[in-house]
């Protein structure tokens, strides 16, 4: 087909088309949690190493900033970073603004008070909870009231929040999709999984959220919760993610996906495979094997799905391999690419149950989980903000070299603290399995655990010179 | 022997063929040995949940799943009888298009 069949008719996009106030404070939002989080993060990794700097300060024992590093993690930097560039990328696909504008504000306060009341549960509920007005409360209200956090992985918004939070991605959900209604012609790829994952995760949060606090109970609930966890992953971050990539990597390579059609078997593959693997989280455990062996297949088949994915991105990048080097958001895509393809292959082991044997409880899980949330949607996320923090100011960065100092140590930083803890993990597993006490693979983690500290501080310098950058690009001082 | 054509359109559809090849070759390679496990684990899934005992567990996570997966076929038939998959390459051109004349409006502002 040729340039001129394929162009499309020409559409005066409306006045306005983009806020760019509000993704620029999305992404100002963005950060401001992912630094809270990281100095979490440190701060527990410090705890582990026999450091903790807080120690003995009952509001910000390790167990509560364990709870801010992963939430400040998901909801304040990821679904920030992801609804700002969304405000971005929906209106220009569909060249129709978003359904109202008021809305997009209250949305984003709403959105802050959710995750700044999310912390305060878990931080100030648990000293509450003795109170005789809160078991009294329960006790009228008939229903048990934790205050604090609600006892399921990544689920660990207060109770109370729930229905608030579920009511903020409904109204995520109808400004985005009235645009995307509104749109002419064949979808894009990118607008597929944007549909999909505002479905998917309003679904997510409530199946996750409500069903092990209300209904189901026991080892059924953990069977629930084990969806929950990777579908939140899998059924939120992942089709944002990928479908933000869908989007810049052919507006940054000034050329399309390699074939639009192998995208699409990457979408409906996801969506038909992806929904019921959560359970490989919990193999071995009491929930029924037939469970366990189902998740083990979905998963295989979805590893299968991703295969697709990482072709199509190749093939696009087929000789124009320079950019990988010359272009700075490119090279954060890639790279998380790259990140994406080593965590599946990853993944492609641990779901075996052999394999499962040696590393469950390990700190194998927790390299997995930082080189994918870090790796490859930080990464990504990065990449967009270096691309549209110039155009969203009109000016371009203030110094070029903060921007490679700040790729280069979180791509070193991240690679070195997954290696190091993907090793430490069979290192323990091993331990574990020579059934040596405990105490005996705590002490052999040390090494593993200070190399981590070390990681994190390049991860966290790595940010702060991002900051620093951000702050002096948009105070507009004089360029390097 | 005749000469090969070497000319830009013919090298672009030489191109577009291979696209479409390797995107079936990758869709049926894919998707039916994943559809064949998959099938299988669900029609598994369903014995269990009419007979054996472990089978209320089953309940949850299929019901869970129903609800989404059901969602997301009609929503693919749908998306099949109104043509958006006809000229399955096109909304990837239109997306460069746009973003130029986006980008275009903005410079003249
Ligand atoms: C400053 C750098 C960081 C350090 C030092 C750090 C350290 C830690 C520590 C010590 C834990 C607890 C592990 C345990 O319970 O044994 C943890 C958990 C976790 N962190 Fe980080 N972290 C950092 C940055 C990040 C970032 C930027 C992300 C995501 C974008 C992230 C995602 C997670 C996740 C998902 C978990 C939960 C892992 C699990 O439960 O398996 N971390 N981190």
């Amino acid at each position: 087909m040729s340039a001129a069949e394929t162009r499309s008719e020409e559409i005066t996009p409306p006045q306005d088309l983009v806020d760019t106030r509000l993704v620029l404070w999305y992404f100002v939002a963005a950060c401001v949690f992912l630094l809270i989080s990281m100095l979490g993060g440190i701060l527990m990794a410090l705890q582990l190493v026999h450091w903790n700097p807080l120690a003995g300060l009952e509001l910000f024992s390790p167990g509560r900033w364990r709870m801010i590093h992963t939430n400040a993690v998901a909801y304040g930097f990821l679904a920030n970073a992801f609804l700002g560039a969304l405000h971005w990328a929906v209106p220009r696909l569909t060249m129709h603004r978003v359904a109202s504008q008021a809305l997009s504000y209250f949305i984003f306060l709403a959105w802050q008070a959710i995750v700044l009341l999310t912390a305060a549960g878990v931080v100030l509920g648990p000293s509450f909870q003795d109170q005789a007005w809160v078991a009294e409360a329960s006790r009228n209200l008939g229903i048990s009231m934790s205050l604090g956090a609600q006892g399921l992985e990544w689920g660990e918004t207060p109770f109370w929040i729930d229905p608030v939070a579920l009511l903020g991605l409904l109204l995520v959900a109808v400004n985005f999709m009235v645009p995307i209604a509104k749109a002419k012609g064949p979808l894009y790829v990118t607008l597929w999984y944007f549909m999909a994952a505002f479905v998917w995760t309003f679904l997510t949060y409530a199946m996750g959220n409500l069903l092990p606090e209300y209904t189901v109970a026991g080892t059924s609930a953990g069977a629930i919760g084990g969806l929950f966890i990777h579908d939140l992953v899998g059924l939120f971050v992942t089709p944002l993610g990928w479908g933000l990539m869908y989007y810049f990597v052919p507006i940054m390579l000034q050329r399309p996906i390699w074939s639009h059609g192998l995208s699409l078997v990457g979408f409906w593959g996801l969506a038909f495979f992806y929904p019921l693997q959560g359970i490989h989280h919990f193999l071995y455990t009491p929930i029924p094997m037939f469970l366990q062996h189902g998740a083990i297949i979905s998963t295989i088949a979805v590893e299968l799905v991703v295969t697709t994915v990482v072709i199509n991105f190749f093939g696009t990048l087929w000789g124009q391999g320079r950019a990988f080097v010359d272009n700075l958001p490119i090279r954060w895509f890639y790279t998380g690419m790259i990140y994406y393809f080593l965590t599946c292959l990853q993944c492609s082991m641990q779901v075996t149950l052999t394999f499962q044997k040696l590393i469950h409880f390990t700190d194998w899980v927790v390299g997995h989980a930082h080189l994918v949330m870090f790796g490859v949607f930080s990464m990504w996320l990065f990449g967009v903000m270096t691309y549209l923090i110039p155009r969203l100011l009109n000016r371009p960065w203030y110094s070029h070299k903060l921007c490679e100092w700040h790729f280069w140590l979180s791509a070193a930083g991240v690679l070195v603290m997954a290696s190091d803890l993907i090793l430490a993990g069979v290192f323990q597993g091993y331990f574990w399995a020579a059934l040596q006490p405990w105490d005996v693979s705590v002490v052999a983690s040390q090494p593993f655990w200070i190399t981590r500290v070390f990681a994190g501080l390049a991860m966290f310098g790595g940010f702060l010179c991002f900051l620093y950058n951000f702050w002096m690009t948009w105070s507009a001082r004089s360029h390097v | 022997m005749p000469a090969v054509d070497q000319s830009p359109a013919n090298r672009s559809l030489r191109s577009a063929r291979l696209r479409t090849r390797v995107t079936l070759a990758l869709a049926i390679a894919i998707l039916i040995p994943s559809m064949y496990g998959f099938a299988g684990k669900f029609y598994e899934f369903l014995h269990l949940v009419r007979g054996e005992s472990d089978g209320a567990f089953a309940v949850a996570p299929i019901l869970n799943y129903l609800l989404a997966s059901g969602g997301f076929l009609l929503l693919l038939l749908w998306a099949t009888a109104n043509g958006m998959f006809h000229d399955i390459e096109r909304p990837k051109h239109t997306l460069l298009d746009r973003e130029q004349q986006l980008d275009a409006a903005q410079r003249r502002k």
